[in-house]
């Protein structure tokens, strides 16, 4: 439409975007800071810290929570809580060692799980949305439920590959680089062109912020937030190949601490609880800050025990100092 | 008879408003004292102050002879002050017995609950206000009336002296309406002075001893009983200068072309309802608080769940049932309360003002540039005072955030806009911006439908007004005959 000036409705006003790029991005800056701040002190604490083999191996390390941590973070912006991820990673990855196990093409071991992945993030999804359970409860009560799935599928065993389908996570690209890294990275860039440029990702960022006004504007809220979980469903079950590729085996009690790092992690990043906040960036130097300290305490041999407990401060402090800063926004 | 309660040059101002002018009030034991006023008349700043939630800015609070400059809710409750509001506050899975016995509970020697003693006090309670009820029936189960009396047993039990109730009525049927006024007057017969707060003429004209008029935050006048008719009242009720207020322009109507919206029925709230706008026009929607005007739009807008109604769109009927489909059909909905359901108050003013044409055309992708270049046109053409595109519209002002839910559905390309109460909240100046905008929408072609319970508003805005009661439209009011007083009758249940 066009409204003519002579109503007296015409202010030639500058809009421009610098001032809230500062802003909105002010948890990335932050975290940036601190992740420098601590490199710089590892670096002068201990000579070995700075090496590019020991930086690809923190990244290495984090490659599979942080590819976990993109899936679940992006059903947090959605407003839905999915606790199911380190369970489900479990299941997925006993289908894969036991395609393998069969002899099945490596094509196969990587697509059938993938799948099993997203149906399953998509079933959450439709259980989240139809029973109307909060999702915290739902997705409880659906880890469990995993958590005997991963149990039954091996039999209770765990699956041993024999030296088979190594590439996948242990290969690096020219002698240095762990291919995981790739993973991750590519993971990363493809879900921050979603989120941000896509029309699919802003609907995720509306749901989360406002669920009453994004159904008012026309938007499918129960569509969307199934296919959140089924993101969520499928990162987990590809760290699953990861994941069984570097131990040799699969088992069915591993993944269990990554839905609450995860959760952690995109905390950290910026992602709120209550949905609509949050970006990738911010969520992939959260996943990288946590692997960051847990590899400075190692290297400085804090026994692992006290390690926990350090974690468990940090991520106290870091989601502690963004709410009081929203807090002091709001008021 | 026994002076308990009086209330001495009482004001209260909020920024922008004076909300309570030098009110005096007072109040004798066993008597029923209406207040009545329209809606922004200064009827709850009143009540919270009485409760102790508001401090007067000055005046004083006389009760049983002590002198108070302000209350607060434990002095008031200490006092016997008791307020029963719309909303219910009772523990749902707790028994009738329980919840008026709570936090007071009988206890035996050893310190638990006695409940043979709580069932039969509270069966004692009940029957002497000849209240019908099972004491051990959850709270939860009840109807909202049942539960209103439980309620007002509750105060009852917490020896109440002055007892104020707050449009108890608003969602109760005739039968519930006159059990709930003989319950009154037996609370006033025991001794227990009643302030009770209504826009029913009829429900205070059957239970007053004296009635007080608010306008404006100023009380108009006291009467006593058969001193005064209705009609004197709703002339006092209104009694503005309307000249003062808002001219707009003329705009021509194209009665050739309408959208009709027929028999729309949710089986509650919305009774039968069936309307048309024509092209051009802008179609006002009178009523109280509670009439079905809000339930009504939200189901033309595909965002509740009807048993029947079809809208048809220039001769073409479209099929509704979500907003997504209404939205698609050229339908637009600012809702009453733009912070709760019309904006994503964290989000940028671009991200709110995109958001309904990014999720209703075509392509999966968004082009940032085409955005922005986009919302700053409609941030320029209908003046959104901002400091830049990605401030979160929470820091915006009332006025500015309402701009904001227009300028979503003007990007949307919005035919049929719906303005659900679009200036509650909002300073003067704003408001003349936002009907300025309507016209020009109007002007444009647009059909028009506005919410108000701003009488003045609807008056200088409206080429035409229907007025809703009880879910049902009662009456339409066109330009020769739109006056407060045609409006205020048909909404209180009169007929012209």
């Amino acid at each position: 439409m066009t409204l003519s000036s002579d109503q007296g409705i015409t202010t030639a006003r500058k809009t421009r975007t610098a001032r809230w790029i500062n802003k909105s991005n002010r948890s990335v800056y932050y975290l940036l800071g601190i992740i420098v701040v601590a490199v710089t002190i590892m670096a002068l604490l201990d000579p070995n810290f700075f090496t590019a083999r020991n930086l690809f191996n923190i990244l290495n390390q984090q490659s599979t929570l942080g590819i976990v941590t993109m899936g679940v973070a992006i059903a947090l912006i959605a407003g839905c809580i999915d606790l199911t991820v380190g369970n489900l990673l479990a299941c997925t990855a006993a289908i894969a060692a036991l395609l393998l196990q069969a002899g099945v093409s490596d094509v196969w071991v990587i697509v059938l799980p993938c799948a099993a992945g997203l149906l399953a993030g998509a079933v959450n999804g439709v259980i989240v949305v139809k029973t109307r359970i909060d999702s915290f409860i739902a997705t409880l009560g659906l880890m469990t439920i995993y958590q005997g799935i991963a149990l039954i599928i091996p039999s209770g065993n765990n699956i041993y590959l024999q030296g088979k389908f190594g590439w996948i996570g242990t290969y690096r690209v020219a002698d240095i680089i762990p291919i995981p890294v790739f993973y991750f990275v590519l993971i990363t860039i493809l879900v921050y062109l979603v989120m941000r440029y896509t029309k699919f990702g802003r609907k995720l960022y509306s749901i989360g912020g406002n669920p009453e006004a994004a159904f008012l504007a026309g938007i499918n809220l129960d569509l969307h937030k199934i296919m959140a979980y089924a993101i969520s469903g499928l990162c987990a079950g590809f760290t699953s190949l990861i994941v069984i590729s570097r131990i040799g085996q699969s088992q069915p009690a591993m993944g269990v601490a990554y839905p609450l790092e995860a959760i952690a992690a995109a905390v950290i990043g910026g992602v709120s609880l209550s949905g609509g906040k949050g970006t990738i960036p911010g969520v992939f130097l959260g996943a990288i800050l946590l692997g960051l300290i847990r590899n400075s305490l190692n290297i400085l041999r804090v026994p692992s025990f006290y390690q926990y407990v350090m974690l468990g401060v940090v991520v106290i402090i870091a989601v502690a100092l963004s709410n009081l800063g929203a807090a002091r926004r709001n008021r | 008879m026994q002076l308990l309660l009086e209330v001495k040059g009482c004001s209260k101002s909020f920024p922008g408003v004076k909300a309570f002018n030098k009110v005096d009030f007072d109040l004798y034991a066993g008597e029923i004292h209406c207040v009545v006023g329209e809606n922004g008349a200064g009827k709850s700043t009143f009540i919270k102050m009485l409760s102790g939630a508001l401090r007067p800015d000055e005046g004083t609070i006389t009760i049983g002879g002590q002198v108070y400059m302000h209350l607060t809710p434990a002095l008031a409750h200490h006092l016997g002050i008791q307020t029963i509001y719309q909303e219910i506050s009772l523990a749902p899975d707790l028994t009738v017995a329980e919840n008026i016995f709570m936090g007071a509970e009988p206890i035996t020697r050893f310190g638990w609950i006695d409940y043979p003693r709580l069932k039969k006090e509270s069966k004692t309670l009940l029957d002497n206000l000849q209240i019908d009820l099972d004491v051990d029936a959850l709270a939860g189960n009840l109807n909202v009336p049942q539960k209103q009396s439980v309620q007002i047993a509750k105060a009852m039990r917490m020896d109440a002296r002055i007892f104020i109730l707050d449009e108890p009525t608003a969602s109760y049927g005739t039968n519930e309406i006159s059990n709930l006024l003989g319950l009154v007057k037996q609370i006033a017969d025991k001794g227990v002075g009643v302030i009770y707060i209504s826009h029913h003429l009829e429900e205070v004209f059957s239970l007053y001893d004296r009635v007080t008029v608010l306008r404006d935050g100023n009380k108009i006048a006291t009467h006593d009983q058969s001193e005064v008719s209705e009609e004197k009242i709703i002339s006092e009720m209104i009694g503005r200068d309307v000249s003062k207020f808002y001219t707009r322009a003329s705009v021509d109507i194209d009665y050739s072309r309408a959208v009709e919206f027929l028999d729309f029925s949710n089986g509650e709230a919305v009774k039968d309802v069936s309307f048309k706008v024509h092209k051009g026009e802008i179609v006002g929607f009178a009523g109280m608080v509670g009439s079905g005007r809000t339930d009504l739009m939200r189901l033309i807008f595909g965002a509740g769940i009807k048993n029947s109604g079809s809208v048809i769109i220039e001769g073409k009927e479209v099929s509704i049932h979500s907003p997504k489909q209404a939205i698609q059909a050229g339908l637009s909905l600012l809702t009453e309360d733009r912070q709760k359901t019309g904006l994503i108050l964290d989000h940028p003013v671009e991200w709110n003002v995109s958001i309904v044409h990014l999720n209703n055309t075509s392509g999966m992708f968004i082009s940032e540039r085409e955005e922005s270049r986009e919302v700053s046109h409609y941030i320029e053409a209908i003046n959104i005072r901002t400091p830049s595109l990605k401030q979160e519209v929470r820091n915006l002002s009332g006025g500015n955030q309402q701009k904001v839910v227009l300028a979503k559905w003007l990007y949307a390309n919005a035919n049929v806009i719906i303005f659900d109460e679009p200036t509650r909240g909002i300073d003067i100046g704003a408001k003349e911006e936002i009907y300025k905008l309507m016209v020009q929408l109007s002007r444009q072609g647009k059909y028009i439908v506005m919410i108000s319970s701003d009488m003045p508003e609807l008056i200088a805005m409206c080429d035409r007004v229907i007025v809703m009661r009880q879910g049902k439209i009662v009456g339409e009011i066109g330009q020769d005959q739109l006056s407060e007083e045609s409006i205020l009758t048909y909404s209180i249940g009169g007929t012209l």
